[in-house]
């Protein structure tokens, strides 16, 4: 075949286009963040869920959302698309020591911009550390120990209310049932892994219960990925108190509620440091069983409905068909992490360090999977925003009690006892 | 007396569960000589096949328990042919080394495969039922594992003891040329040894089905557990495993709730770092 020499320079053309456009497409650049969290061991629900919401996320990013209200979904990329997001997710197993070196692997080999991470406060503790010395920014969705944000670290950045935060929370809740609802409540029972998470979360527990002097009478911290909890749990009952503090992840929180079960034994009231009980897929598994239990949480699907209804888009849209669930109060923390960063890195019109750095410690950034709204970091890098409700379980459905001002339901106090449930 | 009484109670039945385990990791450890890595791994393969078995045909796992066995005898078998086998009269580490690589394979396999997710069998015959004796409580299908337990130790000792079989094994574990010159097919003793000590763990995984979560980690800690129970009692001893069974059950009891809860596993391992110092062939060990 002879083409001629017009149809020569069309076909030249076409090509340049399509060569320029590809070319044009090739130019989209990659900013990778590292997603660190324990993808195996007792806690790997929970950091599997936290990935998937980061993914999720960095989809709403990447992607033009004209649907969803939210800062950055109604373009695609960042930077008038320039730059995408590209998560590198990594397991640290629940252990500090993979966490430590599995940060200092996606900083210097993987070269992720930050981290977002780890969930387990023991895990996050060593992985910012690493961040701090090589000064890149380390995003915290849910790590609740106060410690992380008392050590006047520059990089480090959380979302989550701290322990602190929540024990004072559930003592002012109790403070409210014995005043309300005649509840008499004196005596209060911690029970908590012993790791870096539980142990903060016992401290902040006895702090606060002096506040509404009430009496700690059984301290019990366990080791996490027990094979049993027969006699944490008698010690709990051999003192029985009022009302229960517990910090456990996922299984050892499952096997907690089914020994109680066993030794058919339940305090008035139990209330829970996030983890095992905010987890669907945990309570999915105790069913009945997980009923009347009450947490700290910042997001329930029954919250959302109300007070977060964008958020309920991005997990339809692309939460749900990765973790077969809807969002979790833990994993949701980790997907705004990113994408305030992303917000920052916008704000500082470039990718680097320094500046996001500065966007970060000084503004105040519109959050639609936050319960207050809007994210703001203190000089310690705490959210100052933080906001958690707390919540009973009952058939599947996280029923908010207090405070007032977001309460759906009246609550179960003291719980319906095991002989008595249907 | 009732706390005395319920610690005892519990201490015995965690015991009874741990001799289940460590049954069949005895065996194989003192007649081959082989420390199989996997075993905790076949315990969790155990339980997702009592927990499927139930959760996808509603069958309880106080029956699917017989499945599990029957599975993880044939696992075993097919373990010592294709690894084991292979393994032997090689390095030293060769057959520990092969054991960990498939312990890692069926882990990743069901992390894979089914999810890190803790999964419950709920609504099962023996679910949340219990009785008292003097105040204390006792968990019916923790009990009926235990009786299990002794039962199917009782068999295996039987087996052992009274036996030709067992003669035969025993005369492979203490000398397998001389087996060999005796008429002793040690291949098939192997073979065999190897099958018992999974239908051991595939029973005791079938059982735990019916108050415990399965996930891909399971089997971590209670092979840990089963490690020590065996070097404590006395390699390739049954009576051994159990006396150790029930005497770590009972430290770990006593010790979480009279001491402290978080240093169970601490007085667990010093007893029995205590006892290798002073007896390494273990307590009840040749």
């Amino acid at each position: 075949m002879k083409l001629n020499k017009r149809t020569m320079i069309v076909v030249m053309l076409v090509l340049c286009t399509a060569l320029l456009a590809s070319s044009s497409a090739f130019a989209v650049e990659e900013i990778k963040i590292g997603a660190l969290f324990p993808l195996t061991g007792p806690a790997a629900v929970s950091g599997q869920n936290c990935v998937n919401s980061v993914l999720a996320a960095a989809e709403v990013i990447n992607t033009k959302n004209p649907g969803i209200k939210a800062p950055l979904a109604a373009n695609a990329g960042l930077l008038g698309g320039k730059y995408v997001i590209k998560i590198v997710p990594a397991d640290h197993q629940g252990k500090p020591d993979v966490a430590k070196s599995e940060a200092e692997r996606l900083y210097n080999q993987e070269k992720v911009f930050a981290i977002i991470g780890c969930y387990n406060s023991a895990a996050t503790k060593p992985a910012s550390a690493v961040a701090e010395r090589a000064k890149k920014i380390f995003m915290c969705g849910c790590s609740s120990s106060a410690a992380l944000t008392e050590r006047g670290y520059k990089y480090f950045f959380r979302h989550a209310p701290t322990d602190a935060i929540e024990s004072v929370e559930f003592v002012d809740y109790i403070d409210y049932l014995n005043k309300n609802k005649k509840a008499g409540i004196k005596t209060l029972g911690l029970i908590y892994e012993n790791t870096e998470f539980g142990k903060h979360a016992a401290d902040e527990a006895r702090k606060a219960a002096k506040k509404i002097n009430l009496t700690v009478v059984a301290d019990v911290p366990f080791n996490n990925g027990a094979t049993n909890l027969n006699s944490e749990v008698q010690k709990l009952k051999s003192a029985n108190p009022d009302a229960v503090f517990g910090a456990a992840l996922g299984g050892d929180y499952s096997l907690w509620v089914r020994t109680m079960k066993q030794v058919n034994w339940l305090p008035k009231i139990a209330l829970n440091y996030c983890t095992g009980y905010q987890n669907p897929a945990v309570q999915k598994e105790l069913g009945a069983d997980g009923n009347f239990f009450m947490g700290g949480m910042g997001y329930s699907p029954e919250l959302a409905k109300k007070f977060m209804p964008e958020a309920i888009k991005i997990q339809d849209k692309y939460y749900t068909p990765k973790s077969n669930q809807p969002f979790d109060s833990d994993s949701i923390q980790e997907a705004v992490m990113l994408m305030v960063l992303a917000q920052a890195i916008e704000k500082a019109g470039a990718v680097d360090t320094e500046k996001v750095l500065k966007v970060l410690q000084t503004m105040d950034f519109p959050s639609v999977m936050s319960l207050s709204g809007s994210v703001k970091f203190g000089p310690d890098g705490q959210n100052v925003k933080a906001l958690s409700v707390i919540t009973q379980l009952e058939n599947q459905s996280y029923n908010t009690v207090f405070p007032l001002k977001y309460k759906d339901k009246e609550p179960i106090v003291p719980m319906v006892p095991w002989n008595k449930r249907k | 007396m009732s706390n005395f009484l319920q610690v005892l109670i519990d201490g015995i039945l965690s015991g009874l569960l741990y001799a289940l385990v460590a049954a069949g990791l005895s065996m194989i450890w003192g007649v081959m000589d082989v420390i199989n890595f996997a075993h905790g791994e076949f315990l969790m393969v155990a339980m997702y096949i009592c927990y499927w078995m139930g959760f996808m045909l509603g069958l309880d796992p106080i029956f699917t328990w017989i499945a599990s066995g029957i599975f993880l005898f044939i696992l075993g078998g097919l373990t010592y042919k294709w690894v084991i086998k292979r393994s032997l009269g090689k390095a030293a580490m060769a057959p520990l080394l092969a054991t960990f690589g498939l312990s890692m394979l069926l882990k990743n396999f069901c992390m894979n495969r089914f999810s890190p997710n803790f999964r419950l069998l709920s609504g099962t015959l023996l679910d949340g039922r219990t009785f008292e004796i003097g105040g204390a409580i006792v968990s019916v299908p923790q009990l009926v594992t235990g009786l299990f337990s002794l039962a199917i130790i009782g068999a295996l000792y039987y087996l052992i003891k009274k036996t030709r079989l067992g003669w035969a094994i025993q005369a492979t574990a203490m000398d397998k040329e001389a087996a060999e010159l005796m008429g002793i097919d040690t291949e098939k003793i192997y073979l065999l040894v190897f099958g018992l000590g999974g239908a051991c763990v595939g029973i005791a995984g079938g059982l735990m089905t019916t108050y415990l979560a399965v996930h891909p980690e399971v089997g971590s800690l209670f092979s840990l557990i089963a490690f020590v129970v065996v070097a404590l009692g006395g390699f390739g001893s049954i009576p051994g495993a159990l006396f150790a069974a029930i005497l770590i059950g009972l430290v770990e009891s006593f010790t979480g709730f009279y001491v402290a809860a978080v240093l169970k596993y601490v007085a667990v391992f010093a007893i029995y770092l205590l006892v290798i110092l002073v007896r390494p062939k273990g307590l009840f060990g040749w």
